[in-house]
């Protein structure tokens, strides 16, 4: 969890960004939703003019008959006009959404594996997925509304300022200043939100953690009371909340209030008027149509702000979400050597294979690193590795090999000094990369190989699956290479992951192949195939540098390297 | 709909309260509705009266009821929506008190097993998620559908009152269609998209997760674009669902809409004819269209609400699934505890489906009082053999009794909770004085002494305030603290650094006097004190 706390206004500033690459969609849905504002208040036109003239005038039906069909085409036109503006408005999220996910992959890739691999896999997928998904009401609703609980009203205003000023003036004081309406709206909707939020994610929080540690608490005999706890902090909660609740409807009730007490006023005063009991104003200039007209466009003045109090909840969503991600994104990005160049760059510095240059060795020239400030892992390290040679590094853990195996793969950049690789900088190239834990995709065999080297034949990926000992594993299943890795929802054995991994370096050709350890934790058949594998790959020429303490791999490799105290030395 | 059943009876173990809510809810509907048809039938009543007086003829109006309706409507719609929200925010609060207790229950039940593929980070926040969905159910979808139902009977009601039963029947079958738009046809129409886009999510999060697990052979092959790029547009498909069902959702809404407005159109035109005729007044003419008005505000939450039935219930299902009692168990062979034994193994092997036996074989007696180690290396099952001690697991074949033990997991687990709570756990009735003891034990004792709270200082999330050394020694102590005779300890001494380990293992030693101990480790140094060593995969 990213304990870091973004301040509000920066969240705000990114999903105003977020918004303003997609401000055609939000203009859009404002425009159609004015347009179904309009239609709305067409047919409330229709409406009061048929019954005015019906009623007072007692007009024919034939009279009546064109200003129906006039009363039906504003509500099908009302109809359509709030379709697409539903449409408009999930079209945006879609965009916003993709353009989110987007900028955190981007992210991703700057900081890097091994930063990245310090956050677990399961949170950081829950951020690219359910809080980028948080931001849907936001976009598709709070935003657009934000803009029609404006406009809306002010049209009604003018009109009924026309009809009547004195009721015009009813409704402005009803709604003393809408942003004044919005801003009280808006506190009491957020604070609302924030607790009852809050108030949710801690009792699911606890929850969790209770499920989380089922286990423990069966061991301990402590289910019951366990179950008893959660019920009690629940219901401890909720009337805490209740009580912060109580105070925050009262914001929507004075809205509320507002709304009736406009509308009550507004009838009766229309009702007197028509009776000729007001004699001041523009009262005897009353109609039944000009009174219905009012009374009928009264609570459509309103119901944009009731709308958008509704929406309030979308906001609060997509600020908390929008905090957790920009914490992510706001860390600080890792000094990798491929920060600041754009996605596809990125792709085709790596895929494009360069003919191998002039220099023919592996050189780091007086390179240092500290990973915290006074804590040096390696000290001026100059070193240099012919093409083909296999290099074993080995030395006490924690002295560092990881770390040269990284910076060799460019994950992370040396304090001082350089690294060259052939000629070409560390990380600006496809090379073989063999982490600790294997790592398979749901799918088939094919698809595991072909997502590092999708242009390989069907033939290649049998010979590299054969070439780390998985042909028994893939001749027991029915459709070789096509069929699923994972068949009956089990997965392969840690060393079986690894030794499918080894199948990608084989079937790719790389000149360089880095190995972490390419032996520990595993079982003594895999071990044996891994190894026949990395000799397999040694013999074809390829430069091979992996740490080890396993004595079989150190014989394997023609110059072992001692790395400790900060120095790599010979052995 | 059967997966809502369980969920569904849960929820109406409180009918008294579900039906004040509905009460209230109501309340707040007719008032609104009933402020403005009044309102209507006072302005046009006005309007015909006030011609009469212009006209100097004698005419007379009561002014006092139908204000004082007007003027009541307005108070009490305002009154019970405030309390109708404060009390169904305090009914959804309840319900999800009710739910995760009920699911906690269920789920402690689940074997052991099962619950293991059930633990991830990535099952927990789908956890959530799904309980999430069942909360609101009887706030956004049951009660304002019966309400809708209730309120448009009233309102087909009226017209048949005030005006005839034809137009009455004509009303309510375009409300009827409306009702069938609003509730029924959103579902059908959405139900296969969005359990399509659950679906799809639940595959793209697996697929986010392997992408992140191996983000460093994906870097190292240059590939991390390529295969983010196919994941984006994996993402964009699945949203692109979910903007078909919001648009299906936004049509079915705008379509009932429609159709509301067209029943007001339909009943001021047939009730012209009647008012022509003189069956009925003007004013009355005026109220029923202006009824049917009101009603679109009745139904603007549903079609949202029954939008998300079929993600609803695609979540009640999977927590069904989660509940579900493991289907087999093994029943492996029993073993009688010889006197002074703590523990018979005989014969074990653990082994998982599809994956080669961790061990089998594997024999051990352990006498009351003794120490045992066993060590093996990582993936050679000690875990799984610790497990099995417990009883947690059963072994593939072979069978293991011994006496009631305490284990310490090879995984830290502690809870969110005070240094206290977490202690009292292994043994709920320890005095303060025996819990400072044991921290002393483990070297803890001072480092909360120091801590404002005590005992009473807050261990964070999965105890996170404190480092892996401290979390582990905590668990440790819990463990220490259980009266029960077998201690089961799988590498106790994770995190923590030697010269600390050194001197816990003795201190430990002398409270451990009388208690049979089996602890197991990669590596001798991380071993408690042993009488005897044991190699496990040899």
């Amino acid at each position: 969890m990213t304990e870091l706390q973004v301040e509000s206004g920066a969240v705000k500033r990114w999903l105003s960004g977020l918004a303003s690459g997609n401000r055609r969609w939000i203009q859009g849905s404002v425009a159609a939703g004015t347009f179904a504002g309009i239609a709305t208040i067409v047919q409330m036109i229709f409406l009061a003019r048929i019954v005015h003239l019906g009623v007072i005038e007692k007009a024919s039906s034939s009279v009546l008959a064109p200003l129906f069909t006039g009363l039906v085409l504003a509500i099908v036109f009302r109809a359509v006009a709030q379709g697409v503006q539903t449409h408009l408005a999930a079209r945006c999220s879609e965009q916003v959404r993709r353009t989110a996910r987007r900028q955190i992959h981007q992210h991703w890739r700057h900081r890097g594996p091994l930063l990245l691999g310090q956050t677990s896999a399961g949170s950081l997928a829950r951020e690219w997925i359910d809080h980028v998904d948080a931001l849907h009401g936001y976009f598709a609703r709070f935003l657009p509304q934000m803009a029609l609980s404006l406009i809306v009203p002010l049209i009604i205003l003018v009109l009924v300022f026309y009809l009547d000023w004195l009721a015009g003036i009813f409704l402005l004081l009803s709604a003393p200043l809408i942003p004044l309406f919005m801003a009280l709206v808006g506190m009491g909707a957020e604070k609302l939100n924030q607790q009852h939020f809050e108030t949710i994610s801690r009792l699911s929080g606890q929850f969790l953690d209770k499920v989380r540690g089922l286990t423990t608490l069966q061991l301990f005999g402590q289910t019951d009371g366990a179950a008893e706890l959660i019920q009690q902090r629940s219901d401890h909660y909720r009337r805490i909340t209740l009580k912060t609740l109580r105070v925050a409807f009262l914001s929507s009730a004075v809205l509320e209030f507002f709304a009736s007490v406009a509308i009550a006023v507004i009838a009766i005063y229309i009702g007197f008027g028509l009776l000729g009991y007001i004699t001041y104003g523009p009262s005897s200039d009353l109609t039944l149509f000009s009174g219905l007209l009012i009374l009928l466009l009264a609570p459509e003045f309103f119901q944009p702000l009731r709308t958008l109090s509704q929406c309030y909840h979308d906001r609060a969503a997509a600020l908390g979400a929008g905090a957790e991600i920009l914490a992510r994104l706001g860390d600080e990005p890792a000094p990798n050597p491929l920060a600041g160049a754009t996605e596809d760059t990125i792709d085709k510095r790596l895929s494009v294979s360069n003919p191998l240059t002039h220099r023919e060795s592996v050189e780091l020239n007086s390179v240092s690193l500290a990973l915290r400030a006074d804590h040096p892992i390696l000290r001026d390290v100059s070193l240099s590795i012919r093409k083909g040679e296999v290099i074993a590094l080995t030395g006490p853990s924690g002295s560092g090999k990881s770390t040269l195996l990284h910076l060799l793969a460019g994950f992370l950049t040396p304090d001082n000094g350089n690294i060259d690789l052939f000629g070409k900088q560390a990380g600006s190239f496809a090379f073989g990369w063999l982490g600790q834990s294997g790592f398979l995709v749901h799918g088939t065999w094919a698809d595991n190989l072909r997502l590092t080297s999708p242009d390989v034949s069907d033939v290649a990926i049998e010979t590299a699956l054969r070439n780390v000992g998985l042909g028994p594993l893939l001749d027991s299943r029915k459709e070789g290479i096509f069929s699923t890795v994972s068949e009956d929802g089990q997965g392969l054995s840690g060393g079986q992951a690894r030794r499918l991994s080894l199948a990608r370096i084989f079937v790719a050709d790389y000149d360089v192949i880095l190995l972490d350890e390419p032996t520990a934790g595993l079982d003594s058949d895999s071990e044996i195939f891994v190894l026949e594998a990395l000799h397999k790959l040694a013999l074809a020429g390829k430069t091979l540098i992996f740490s080890t303490h396993h004595y079989a791999l150190l014989a394997l490799a023609n110059r072992v390297l001692l790395v400790s105290g900060g120095e790599v030395t010979d052995v | 709909m059967s997966e809502l059943k369980p969920w569904l009876k849960l929820i109406s173990a409180r009918p008294g309260r579900l039906c004040i809510g509905a009460l209230l809810m109501l309340a707040a509907l007719l008032s609104g509705l009933g402020l403005l048809a009044l309102s209507g039938w006072f302005i046009t009543e006005t309007a015909l009266v006030g011609l009469l007086l212009a006209a100097s003829l004698p005419a007379t109006i009561n002014l006092y009821v139908p204000g004082g309706g007007i003027r009541f409507f307005a108070v009490s719609r305002t009154v019970s929506r405030y309390l109708e929200r404060l009390y169904n925010h305090d009914t959804v609060l309840r319900l999800l008190t009710d739910i995760r207790v009920a699911l906690f229950r269920e789920l402690a039940s689940v074997g052991r097993v099962r619950r293991r593929e059930l633990t991830g980070a990535q099952w927990l926040s789908r956890l959530t998620n799904d309980v999430d969905a069942l909360d609101t159910l009887y706030l956004r979808l049951i009660a304002p559908a019966a309400l809708a139902a209730f309120v448009t009977l009233l309102v087909i009601v009226l017209p048949a009152v005030l005006f005839n039963s034809a137009i009455a029947s004509g009303i309510a079958l375009i409300l009827g269609v409306a009702f069938l738009l609003a509730t029924l046809a959103v579902y059908l129409r959405t139900a296969k998209v969005t359990s399509r886009q659950s679906d799809q999510q639940e595959s793209l999060r697996t697929a986010v997760i392997e992408h992140l697990e191996g983000f460093a052979e994906l870097t190292a092959a240059g590939r991390t674009g390529k295969h983010g790029a196919w994941l984006l547009r994996q993402a964009h498909q699945s949203s692109s669902q979910q903007v078909k069902a919001d648009c299906r959702i936004g049509w079915h809404q705008a379509g009932s809409n429609l159709l509301i407005n067209l029943a007001a159109v339909f009943a001021l035109w047939s009730g012209f004819a009647l008012f022509r005729s003189g069956e009925i007044s003007g004013p009355v003419l005026v109220l029923i269209p202006i009824a049917l008005l009101g009603l679109a505000e009745v139904y603007g939450m549903l079609p949202e609400a029954f939008g998300k039935l079929g993600a609803t219930q695609a979540s009640a299902a999977r927590l069904n699934r989660d509940c579900r009692e493991d289907a087999f168990s093994v029943a492996a062979a029993t073993t009688v505890l010889p006197e002074g034994a703590a523990l018979v193994a005989n014969d074990l092997a653990v082994k998982y489906p599809e994956n080669a036996p961790l061990f089998t074989h594997f024999d051990l007696q352990v006498k009351t009082g003794e120490r045992v180690g066993i060590l093996g290396h990582s993936g050679s099952g000690k875990s799984s053999l610790a497990d099995v001690f417990s009883g947690l697991l059963m072994p593939s074949s072979g069978a293991c009794a011994n006496l009631p033990c305490a284990y310490l997991t090879q995984q830290t687990v502690l809870f969110e909770d005070t240094l206290r709570a977490n202690l009292l756990l292994a043994s709920p009735s320890a005095t303060d004085a025996e819990l400072w003891r044991i921290l002393e034990r483990v070297d803890l004792a001072e480092r909360f002494r120091s801590e404002g709270d005590q005992l009473d200082t807050w261990l964070g999330s999965s105890g996170s305030r404190l480092s892996g050394g401290e979390a582990r020694r905590v668990a440790l102590a819990r463990v220490l603290l259980s009266p029960a005779p077998l201690l089961v300890l799988d590498e106790p001494f994770t995190g923590v650094d030697r010269v600390t380990r050194e001197k816990i293992t003795l201190q430990i030693d002398a409270w451990l006097e009388g208690k049979t101990v089996i602890s197991l480790a990669h590596a001798p140094d991380a071993l408690p004190g042993t009488d005897r060593v044991v190699q496990l995969g040899l």
